[in-house]
């Protein structure tokens, strides 16, 4: 894990370029061009609104900044995983000519989408105190803390996606299944709270780190609290070995990486 | 590390790859999930594909050395090895100093960006910083020769203009050591003698080269050893003309006993070429043959240096030694091209020439030509003396340089007249050049 962090910060420079580049190749030659950060998730929200305002007629306050508060966060840990799925696998004329260490490819797919929704706070935090009059409070100072714990889970995710793909293709289309099932498996577009069954919630926090992740956007955005600390802590222990897990396993195949592709 | 002079040593190195199945190249989970419901296990051995059966080769710092060898011999596994993208499967690699790889120009390049922005990408990918690349940023600017077209994205470019940025960033890498493969003649004329020169820099300045390529000419000109990837292993190194020659004559004799050329890492032993007779790798035939050729050396009578000109009188000179057994002994003498294709053939047998019944146990024989006949390029002679009891086969490459710009490989004795129409006929008959009705049909009376 350590060799692996090390290559990267040497590779620091390659990492920003390609993150500079995704960020502009993005929505270049588009008319609207950067707007489309924004575009995207309102559009994303627009329609999930619809549906549970005016469909099925969920009552919770502020129901939009709610949803927003957690879409955000989920696109960036799910475009992670997608994107970084194939990754390795789609960059054949990189991988095969030049030698330079694979986990930059997965990882600018991480660093580039969390540009995106750091990119998108703005609009987030403008539609609270437009819409609904929410300043942030100073729990916000915590944001940075769960974006990190968030950070390691993402990346040592996607590692494990990207390394298994190269040699199994199938995957990236289970893995964005799984996903769709998963973000509904998340209180994402519905607090945890609403959830009745006290086992069921359990379960969810317990064996979802997503939960853990969402509810505490949700309390430091829209909540106005502190998030909880016990499954935060748990979470980034669990990140931590889960990323060491991966960097093993990582290692352990990207030898392969260039004859497989 | 410093102070070692060798650039890159290999020892033993072995490299397989797994082979994939006929059906799908990649494992799916529909036959992941089938073998392991019959628990199969993976057939590990059956499947290895040895590209590289046991290298031995040590580059010295500061050389220029050519890889040559048959499409597939490994020549770009070998390679790959070296930059770092395979791992060997067994073996030693030791590699000293930075290595910048040429194996694909333009890695990394993105259609949409401008050419500025994709050199800076290209060059740290090649391994610059990128403060470095900024720093040479105008530099390779100006060698590319795109001028205004910098700024515009890369999909808009012309071939030509895209290899030429390619190759631009490429060599501003500043290695130690250079590794190529197969990329040196990129763009036009123009271009590619600026990037030839660029080379000779490299070259001047101490820098180790290591370049793959089919064109052995190349590897003659600008290469100072030569190694030659045969079945897996190196089958010669040594001096690159020394090396080329003997390929060339192998690819010959391979062709000569119609032999089938099969993907060589597939083929039992290697797919190796065959032995040339007489050649340092097969030693016991030459020292059993009654005749043997000890020196052949190209002379112009008139002092004249190579490269020869086409109307230079010139002697191959074949020292020999022979024993007793050399009663129906006979030479040989083959001209042959830079591809080791035979351009004139002939044998003292042939043309009933009379050796004397014994041979004298040291001798010389003296192949001379009133006027070499050649055009512009590089030759080979290759001498063999045949007897009964074994063969001795001697070979030297040589360069021809013609004064007139003239196309084609020989030289005719010919001269240009022009004539009015009566005597066309004789005109005619009196030219040795193709060209003459042509020349007598523009003269019209």
């Amino acid at each position: 894990m350590i060799r692996l962090i090390r290559e990267l910060y040497q590779y620091r420079g390659l990492l920003l370029s390609l993150v500079q580049r995704e960020l502009k190749a993005r929505y270049r030659g588009s008319f609207l061009g950067f707007l489309w950060t924004f575009l995207n998730p309102t559009l994303h929200m627009l329609v999930y609104a619809m549906l549970f305002t005016v469909v099925m007629r969920q009552n919770i306050p502020h129901y939009a900044f709610f949803m927003f508060v957690g879409l955000l966060p989920w696109i960036w840990f799910a475009s992670s995983i997608t994107g970084g799925a194939s990754a390795i696998s789609d960059r054949r004329d990189l991988m095969t000519k030049v030698r330079f260490p694979a986990q930059v490819l997965p990882t600018t797919v991480v660093v580039t989408n969390l540009c995106n929704y750091v990119l998108s706070l703005p609009l987030m935090l403008a539609l609270g105190i437009v819409l609904y009059g929410q300043w942030p409070t100073w729990h916000a100072l915590f944001f940075p803390v769960v974006v990190v714990i968030q950070l390691t889970f993402t990346l040592a995710l996607t590692y494990i996606v990207a390394a298994i793909n190269v040699a199994f293709r199938d995957l990236q289309h289970i893995v964005s299944n799984l996903l769709t099932m998963w973000f509904f498996g998340t209180p994402v577009l519905y607090p945890l709270t609403t959830l009745q069954d006290e086992t069921l919630r359990t379960a969810m926090t317990v064996l979802n780190p997503m939960t853990a992740l969402i509810t505490s956007y949700q309390a430091i955005f829209y909540e106005h609290r502190l998030p909880d600390a016990g499954p935060l802590l748990a979470l980034s222990a669990f990140s931590v070995m889960l990323l060491w897990g991966a960097s093993m396993i990582f290692e352990a195949r990207r030898e392969d990486f260039a004859e497989s592709i | 590390m410093q102070e070692s002079m060798d650039a890159i040593v290999m020892q033993d190195v072995v490299k397989s790859f797994r082979k994939r199945t006929i059906r799908g190249e990649y494992t799916t989970f529909k036959s992941e999930l089938l073998r392991w419901l019959r628990g199969q296990r993976r057939p590990r051995e059956a499947g290895l594909i040895t590209a590289l059966r046991g290298i031995n080769l040590t580059i010295p710092r500061g050389k220029t050395v050519g890889i040559i060898g048959r499409n597939g011999s490994g020549k770009s596994t070998l390679l790959k090895l070296i930059t770092g993208i395979y791992t060997p499967t067994s073996g030693n690699l030791q590699i000293n100093g930075r290595i910048s790889a040429l194996l694909d120009l333009g890695a990394g390049f993105h259609p949409d960006f401008s050419g500025r922005e994709n050199i800076l990408i290209n060059g740290i990918i090649l391994g610059m910083s990128r403060a470095e690349v900024r720093a040479r940023m105008d530099e390779i600017i100006a060698f590319s020769e795109l001028g205004e077209f910098i700024d515009e994205p890369v999909r808009t470019y012309s071939s030509g203009m895209y290899m030429r940025l390619a190759f631009a960033v490429a060599t501003h890498v500043d290695p130690d050591i250079l590794i190529i493969d197969e990329i040196l003649a990129v763009g036009d004329e123009h271009f590619s003698k600026k990037s030839l020169a660029k080379m000779m820099e490299f070259k001047k300045s101490g820098k180790t080269i290591v370049l793959v390529t089919h064109d052995l000419h190349t590897v003659d000109k600008w290469c100072d050893l030569a190694a030659w990837i045969d079945g897996g292993y190196v089958r010669r190194m040594g001096r690159s003309a020394d090396v080329t020659a003997e390929y060339r004559q192998a690819i010959a004799l391979a062709e000569s006993q119609a032999v089938v050329f099969t993907p060589p890492a597939l083929t039992e032993g290697g797919g190796a070429l065959p032995q040339v007779p007489g050649t340092p790798s097969a030693p016991p035939a030459e020292a059993e043959a009654p005749v043997r050729l000890t020196g052949l050396s190209l002379v112009a009578p008139s002092g004249e240096a190579e490269p020869f000109s086409p109307e230079t009188p010139v002697e191959v000179l074949v020292d020999f030694a022979a024993d007793a057994r050399s009663e129906d002994a006979e030479f040989e003498v083959s001209l042959r091209d830079s591809e080791g294709k035979p351009l004139y053939e002939t044998s003292t047998r042939l043309e009933a020439v009379s050796l004397p019944r014994q041979l004298p146990p040291e001798g010389r024989v003296r192949f001379v030509m009133e006027r070499l006949g050649l055009l512009t390029g590089s030759y080979s002679v290759v001498v063999t003396a045949r007897a009964s009891g074994g063969i001795s086969t001697e070979s030297r490459a040589f360069q021809v340089s013609a004064p007139v710009g003239e196309r084609g490989v020989f030289r005719p004795t010919h001269r240009w007249v022009v004539e009015p129409a009566p005597v066309a006929q004789q005109v005619v008959s009196a030219m040795a050049s193709g060209n003459a009705p042509r020349a007598a049909g523009g003269g019209h009376p």
